[in-house]
């Protein structure tokens, strides 16, 4: 399969987007390397702030931007950014309103791999979804990490997109449409099961999906690329078809998409939903696949996931 | 206003602030003497503001950082008349636009949530870049505590205001060496706190915080320097002028009663 940065995605939408709009500026706390934004320095020069590796004073510095009517997009790490600088997140962005971008790299195990648990970041979802006022988009990959990072700029108000290493299996044909605040069914085999799945686990999610059909089990498979808002309405049409669902992401089970679904599930349609991601443990360093196969990822967990999902006589 | 005009409105803000916390009962009285000047200076003589069109986009821009003091930047702020003075009877109430610290949205002419401590210096930091970056020939005062800045991120917003040549930032440091829990000099000394600006290569300047001419002559001599970011150590007394406040700890989150209110009155001169 072929991989393809989600990180550069997002960058050359970047770029485009402030060839029109002369208010987007990049904040960086030292991550003009890894967010792979140096065309972005020498296109617009006077519009890239280096603060140094300072996270906190980054999102202040954005934060007084926007103040000003200016459009700053903050880049770091996930964990960096939605940890360290967390309460500048909450406080000085969120609570105001202010219009301040936030990007996340290595989302997931899958985005930190072979770092170790120090840069693999599985909390950020569910930090930024307890905030009031921020969106969170988690795209599956290149190809919709630029359209997301184009959808995100031209919204007002914070919100954060996740991306990841820089290696991301490519599963979308270009011209697969990305909606803010949409899910979209990327298959459709039948109402036997549903696999919601988000980020760039998505390969997996499709891969399951197919040999489920083999297994004569015909699902359908939704793309839940907008965590927060969360696609209600879809969520609760999917689930009143398939009255059964597995949900799948590189996040830990709580407070990220999956938590999201069963919360629209249990005050509209409830239903047995299975929540695949990592098991509130920490994982440890690895290679990408080998990581995500060890730690409950893998695409046979996907099928038996959505196996027990359909066995209403489940005990706990 | 002259320099006589300036101490009695700093004086009379310090009555205000009495005055509301008595009435709302609840506030940080002691924190706000501090700084009475150097709000006074701010709002009545140095400020290029219209606090009938708060958020003009030439103002000069103003964060409290020390949030908790925000009772005299409300009180300067109705006295300039951004808003009523019966707004302050309704500080930290559901009906009031005064939240207990600055909120941009809900209080006209607040440029920033502040309260949560070191936070400020970045703010400023980044109005002060949007400012330049949009050719606005502006000035952004920040006051800090100097209690809050044993906060890392103030010193992280420090090296990049020096970096980025801010020289249309000036913070003003409340240096009264004390803090929540006691004396700034025993939990974690900022001191000497200026040989620290000075070394992240601010301009940097020493006054008494309570001189109201020492405050405009050194804001004067922060805006000609234009390559560097300035540092304005006032050093200060916390509960100014109002003696069973002064340098007493206890009140730096207290309600005083009728009786105090009274006797601030008459150490204050008065009304005014």
């Amino acid at each position: 399969m072929t991989v393809k940065s989600t990180r550069e995605a997002a960058i050359r939408a970047l770029i485009e987007m402030a060839e029109q709009d002369e208010r987007i500026v990049i904040v960086s706390p030292d991550s003009l390397l890894a967010s792979r934004a140096v065309p972005f320095l020498e296109r617009f020069p006077h519009r890239f702030i280096e603060v140094g590796i300072a996270e906190q004073n980054a999102v202040l510095v954005a934060a007084g931007l926007a103040t000003t009517g200016m459009k700053p997009v903050v880049i770091s790490y996930a964990g960096f950014l939605t940890m360290r600088a967390c309460e500048q997140i909450r406080t000085f962005v969120a609570y105001p309103g202010l219009d301040v971008k936030f990007i996340g790299l290595n989302g997931g195990m899958l985005g930190g791999e072979r770092e170790g648990v120090t840069h693999q970041f599985y909390e950020d979802v569910g930090i930024l979804r307890s905030m009031p006022g921020v969106s969170v988009i988690t795209p599956a990959d290149a190809g919709q990490a630029y359209k997301a990072a184009k959808a995100m700029l031209l919204r007002t108000g914070p919100c954060y997109l996740r991306l990841g290493s820089g290696r991301e299996p490519e599963v979308f044909p270009d011209d697969t449409p990305f909606e803010f605040g949409k899910i979209r069914i990327v298959k459709h085999y039948g109402d036997n099961v549903a696999i919601f799945a988000s980020g760039f686990i998505m390969n997996r999610a499709v891969t399951a999906l197919d040999q489920l059909k083999q297994e004569g089990i015909n699902g359908l498979l939704a793309d839940v690329s907008t965590v927060k808002p969360i696609d209600e309405k879809s969520v609760v049409e999917i689930l009143q078809r398939t009255n059964c669902a597995v949900a799948v992401e590189d996040h830990n089970i709580y407070g990220g998409m999956s938590s999201a679904i069963c919360e629209v599930s249990a005050l509209y349609h409830p239903c047995r939903i299975i929540r695949l991601g990592l098991n509130d443990i920490y994982p440890r360093s690895g290679h990408a696949d080998d990581l995500l196969d060890a730690y409950g990822l893998s695409v046979q967990s996907i099928v038996d996931g959505a196996k027990k999902a359909m066995n209403s006589q489940t005990a706990v | 206003m002259t320099t006589n005009e300036l101490k009695k409105m700093a004086d009379r803000l310090r009555l205000d602030v009495v005055e509301t916390i008595h009435y709302v009962k609840d506030g940080h009285p002691g924190p706000c003497m501090s700084i009475a000047e150097i709000i006074t200076v701010l709002y009545f003589s140095e400020m290029n503001i219209r606090p009938e069109e708060p958020r003009w986009p030439l103002r000069d821009r103003i964060i409290l950082s020390k949030g908790h003091a925000c009772p005299i930047q409300y009180a300067a702020m109705a006295r300039r008349g951004y808003f009523d003075m019966d707004e302050l009877k309704k500080l930290r109430t559901l009906e009031g636009i005064l939240q207990g610290h600055p909120d941009m949205n809900k209080t006209p002419g607040i440029d920033s949530v502040s309260g949560s401590l070191g936070n400020g210096v970045g703010i400023g930091l980044g109005i002060a870049l949007g400012c330049r970056m949009q050719g606005i020939d502006n000035y952004v005062y920040v006051i800090v505590g100097d209690g809050e800045q044993q906060e890392g991120v103030v010193w992280e917003a420090a090296m990049a205001a020096a970096k980025h040549k801010a020289g249309n930032l000036i913070v003003l440091a409340d240096c009264n060496n004390n803090q929540s829990g006691g004396k700034v000099t025993e939990l974690s000394s900022l001191y000497p706190a200026y040989e620290k600006w000075n070394s992240f290569q601010w301009h940097v300047q020493i006054i008494d915080g309570h001189d109201v001419e020492a405050i405009k002559n050194a804001i004067a001599n922060a805006r000609a320097v234009k390559d560097r970011p300035s540092y304005i150590e006032c050093r200060t007394v916390k509960g100014k002028n109002i003696p069973y406040m002064e340098n007493n700890n206890a009140w730096h989150k207290r309600v005083p009663t009728a009786e105090e209110v009274e006797i601030a009155r008459k150490s204050l001169g008065g009304a005014i």
